[in-house]
């Protein structure tokens, strides 16, 4: 079975505009989580 | 989607954008539009290359669909920051759930084809499930 796009990203650790490191995975742990992927800023 | 930011946290989701460009761009971009949610920062595309999400080409520049895209961005008031250092990457919108269930995927394929925040709505209301009416 294909691994799911939320299993390929769970591990990738981007850091936040905001400051701090966040693993994409703890984004949906608990709840839904609604990730999207821009092309650009705007 | 930031206009939507309060309906997905009604729905009890949480909203996040991961975006391309550096992180000055990023934290000048939240300021200029006061979004609360969490913006990431992936200048080499990490995330984008996990995902194997597509890239367009000078081509679909010129397709019509972008052209419409570009106007209905316009007429909802939204205008093109900077791009990043890739600007043919395309992006993608998905609704993920505890476990690592995908829950809603679209990934584009073309500038412009965004997914419809109604559908993630929809999807986070439960009357449907992986893009499809249940």
């Amino acid at each position: 079975m294909a691994e799911s796009f939320s299993a390929k990203l769970a591990n990738v650790v981007l850091p936040e505009a905001g400051g701090g490191d966040v693993r994409l995975g703890s984004l949906w742990e608990r709840y839904p989580a609604v990730i999207v992927l821009l092309r650009h800023y705007g | 989607m930031r206009d939507h930011e309060s309906e997905f946290k009604q729905a009890g989701a949480t909203l996040a954008a991961i975006g391309l460009g550096d992180m000055n761009y990023a934290r000048l971009f939240r300021e200029e539009t006061g979004i609360t949610f969490p913006l990431l920062v992936d200048a080499e595309r990490t995330a984008y290359q996990a995902a194997e999400l597509k890239s367009a080409n000078l081509l679909h520049l010129f397709r019509q669909e972008n052209a419409a895209a570009r106007a209905r961005a316009r007429r909802a008031g939204h205008h093109q920051h900077k791009l990043g250092k890739n600007p043919f990457q395309l992006g993608a919108s998905f609704i993920f759930g505890p476990g690592n269930r995908d829950l809603f995927v679209h990934v584009s394929c073309t500038f412009g084809d965004n997914a419809d925040p109604k559908s993630l709505l929809s999807v986070l209301s439960g009357r449907l499930s992986g893009g499809k009416l249940v």
